[in-house]
Formats: structure tokens, C-alpha cells, sequence
């Protein structure tokens, strides 16, 4: 609105426009540019370039598993932040917390339920990903390190499904995770350390638990966002989806 | 006088983008480009959306219909037996079964390097962009029997392993 002609009621007239202005940080253009805009002036898409190319769009070609997989991540971050309320990572109240939530707590075991296939799928739906990339040679020049990425993302993902699974607290929990340590502790000359420092003791015990439980909601997590953004961010800058020379 | 085409907008060999034309109208592409590229907005964002309530739906169905499993409270005293690693490394507890050390810490460092180093190790720069292309076909042998032989090792250390890691068929 111009300073010159300021009068109180022109004003309000305009109030709402400028409302949405402010918001969408735009004013209306044609329908086209709107349609780009919506992408590049929206942070949470404009990851997405304003216009793909229709081979990324061919469902036989990605068969949307990397899509998929993020999908799960979301629903995972979603159902943990709600578990978190309900959980606490204490030896004597981990296990009575997963009773209380199957049987206290409203919805509280298919909350449980979600967080738990939704993990089981994304290793796998991640795997899946990682061979559709494989098998069509994606991770061809330019696209070698969004590859090693990747790579990263899916010991990310396993590190991730790893250290929750101890947190129930039950025994399927406990020995699997006293499985797994005893595994790490066969690197040679270091096994016992690299043990030690994973359970933080020589056995499974409050302190695994407490790292496990930091690992799991705190750090693997905002490791795993960054990565994410780097990964999308580097399909773009190379090019968009991989797809045949001559289209 | 100079015979070349005077070049107002010189493409940058380094760039996926450049500025191709200026020209009158109301939209970003008047005419379709040379590529064949569609409006993120509606055409992505659409699919998105509903690939993403798909995966919803479904996690929802199968969480409606199945519980996950718990146990009794852990009890350091009494292991399980077997007991088994989260099944995306049973395959690996397989493996330490036969050896501890090759299996437990050579054959995972081994897989990860290996995955690690491919765009490096592979430099044939064909057969991008097609599913199993006919230009990398030891490649795709290679990767497939990776593929399957963790499959298998899954499968065996999931479903006939019993007590004491002994062979056990989940039918007898
Ligand atoms: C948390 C795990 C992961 C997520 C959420 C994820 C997500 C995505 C998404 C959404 C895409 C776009 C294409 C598509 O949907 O297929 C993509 C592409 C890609 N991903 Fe992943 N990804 C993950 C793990 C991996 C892994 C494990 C690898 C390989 C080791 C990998 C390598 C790549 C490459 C190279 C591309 C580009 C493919 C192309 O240009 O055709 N990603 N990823």
C-alpha cells in the first residue's frame, strides 16, 4: 500500500491481501506462475525443482521406494515424538510403560504398532531403494556421492531400528541387543572397548539403556534430517532423477 | 566480418541450466522446451500425496490387524535360547556362526567398503537410466548374488535356527 494515499479505510480494504502477501510472500500472477511459485516459494518443497522431467515421474522406473522410505521416516518421527510422553528409559519402567501402553493408554498399542512395522519397513523399504538405484545405474557420474549418501543413510536407518529395538525392554529385546554387542566385540584387539563403549558397561544394563534411548530420539534422528536434506538437495543439483541418455 | 552466430546467451558447460531464449509471455515456458518436463505443481506433488497416504493407510491396516510382539520383562538371568539378533542382522549372526571374526567383523566391514567405494570401482559410464541395462551385465550379476545370498543367510538364521543355533525345521 502507498504511504501517499493512506486513508483508514483503503486500509482495511486491503488488509486481507496483505495478509496473504505476507505469508506467501508473493502477489497473484498467472496460473502457471502460481504453479511454479507454490514449489519455490514454499521452504518445505522447494527442494523440488518447478519442473520435473517425465521420466522421474514413471512409477516402473523408482517405483517410489526412495519416496517411500522418507514416508516411513515421517510416520516414524511422528508415532516416536508421541511415544516418547509415554516412555521412560529406566530399567524397572521401560517394560510396565509398553504394558500401559497396551493397556492404559488410548490408542497406545496401535501408536506402538505403527512406530514398530513402520521401522521393520523402512529397513527394508530402504534396502529395496538401494537396489532400484543399483540396478539402473544411478549412482552413475554425476551422481557417485549422493550414492555414498545414501550409503550413510542406510547404516543410519539400521542404527536407528538397532537402538530402538532395546528399548521395550523385554527379553526378545535385551538378548537381541546382547547379540548384538557381543558381535561388535569381536573386532579384534578393541572388541571389549568398542563394547564397552556401545553399552556403556561390559552388559546390557541402565547404561545401554539411557545411550541407547539418547541415541535413538536425540542424535541418530537430527543425523539422519541433515542427511536427508543433503541427499534430496544433491538429486537436484545433479540433475534431477537419472533417466535414459536420449530423453 | 565475422561468419559466427553472434551467441547472446553462451551456454556454461558446467551448468544443467542455462538461459536458452527470452521471449514474450505469460509463463515460464510458452512453447513446450526442448525437454519434456512437467510443472512440479500439480503433476509431482499430486502423486506424492497420495503415494504418501498409501503408505499410511496401509502401516494403519497392518498395525489395526497385528501386534507388536513383546515379551516377558528382561530378565539378564534367563537368555532366550536362541537368541536371535532384529532380523536385518540375522543374516550377519549366521555368518558368526560359521566365524566369529569373518563373519561378525570382515564380511560387514567388507559389504559396507565395498558399497562405500562402487561409483568409484564400477567406472563403466553406461547403461544409466534402464533397469537391468544390457551394457552391465556382470554388474547386475554380481550385485544380484549379493542380493540373494543375504536373502538366504535372512532366511535361514530367521526361520531354521533353534536352540543352540542347531539346524531346525519350523514343520517337524
Ligand atoms: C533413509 C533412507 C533413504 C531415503 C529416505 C532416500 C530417499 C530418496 C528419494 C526420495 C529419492 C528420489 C527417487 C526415488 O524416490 O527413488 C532418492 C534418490 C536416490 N537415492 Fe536415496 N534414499 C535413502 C537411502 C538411499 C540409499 C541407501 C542409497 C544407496 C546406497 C541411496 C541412493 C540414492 C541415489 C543415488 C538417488 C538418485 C537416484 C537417481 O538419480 O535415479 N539412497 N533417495
Amino acid at each position: 500500500m502507498s504511504e501517499s494515499a493512506y486513508s483508514l479505510q483503503e486500509s482495511i480494504k486491503q488488509l486481507p491481501g496483505n495478509i496473504k502477501e505476507s505469508v506467501f510472500r508473493r502477489e497473484g500472477g498467472t496460473p502457471e506462475q502460481e504453479q511454479a511459485a507454490a514449489i519455490f516459494g514454499n521452504v518445505f518443497l522447494h527442494l523440488h525443482p518447478a519442473r520435473v522431467h517425465i521420466n522421474s515421474l514413471r512409477l516402473s522406473y523408482t517405483y517410489g521406494l526412495g519416496l517411500i522410505s522418507f514416508f516411513l521416516f515421517l510416520l516414524l518421527t511422528a508415532s516416536g515424538v508421541l511415544l516418547m510422553f509415554y516412555y521412560t528409559p529406566a530399567t524397572q519402567l521401560a517394560y510396565r510403560n509398553m504394558k500401559d501402553l497396551e493397556y492404559v493408554v488410548s490408542f497406545g498399542i496401535v501408536l506402538r504398532n505403527v512406530h514398530r512395522w513402520s521401522a521393520h519397513a523402512m529397513v527394508a523399504f530402504v534396502f529395496l531403494h538401494m537396489c532400484r538405484v543399483f540396478y539402473t545405474g544411478s549412482y552413475k557420474a554425476p551422481r557417485e556421492f549422493n550414492w555414498i549418501i545414501g550409503v550413510c543413510l542406510l547404516l543410519l536407518t539400521l542404527f536407528l531400528s538397532f537402538t530402538g529395538y532395546l528399548l521395550p525392554w523385554d527379553q526378545l529385546a535385551f538378548w537381541a541387543i546382547t547379540v548384538g554387542s557381543n558381535i561388535a566385540a569381536y573386532t579384534p584387539w578393541i572388541g571389549d572397548s568398542v563394547r564397552f563403549l556401545m553399552l556403556g558397561g561390559n552388559e546390557v544394563g541402565q547404561m545401554a539403556l539411557l545411550r541407547f534411548y539418547v541415541l535413538h530420539v536425540a542424535l541418530l534422528p537430527l543425523v539422519a534430517v541433515v542427511l536427508l536434506a543433503v541427499h534430496f538437495w544433491r538429486i537436484r543439483k545433479d540433475g534431477g532423477l537419472s533417466r535414459p541418455q536420449n530423453s | 566480418m565475422s561468419h559466427e552466430k553472434e551467441e547472446i546467451f553462451p551456454r556454461d558447460p558446467n551448468k544443467t541450466y542455462s538461459l536458452m531464449t527470452i521471449v514474450d509471455g505469460d509463463s515460464f515456458q510458452v512453447e513446450h522446451g526442448p525437454d519434456d518436463t512437467l510443472l512440479s505443481w500439480p503433476h509431482l506433488m499430486v502423486r506424492e500425496l497420495l503415494l504418501f497416504l498409501l503408505v499410511f493407510v496401509v502401516i494403519l491396516g497392518v498395525s489395526l490387524l497385528f501386534n507388536a510382539p513383546l515379551e516377558e520383562a528382561a530378565n539378564p538371568l534367563h537368555s532366550t535360547n536362541p537368541a536371535k539378533a532384529p532380523w536385518y542382522f540375522v543374516g550377519i549372526q549366521e555368518l558368526v556362526s560359521y566365524s566369529a571374526f569373518l563373519g561378525g567383523i570382515v564380511a560387514p566391514v567388507l559389504i559396507v567398503l565395498s558399497l562405500l567405494l562402487l561409483p568409484y570401482l564400477d567406472r563403466n559410464p553406461k547403461g544409466v537410466g534402464v533397469w537391468f541395462s544390457a551394457d552391465r551385465k556382470l554388474a547386475t550379476f554380481l550385485f544380484s548374488i549379493f542380493v540373494i545370498a543375504m536373502i538366504i543367510l535372512i532366511l535361514i538364521g530367521q526361520f531354521v535356527r533353534g536352540p543352540n543355533w542347531a539346524l531346525y525345521w519350523p514343520w517337524m
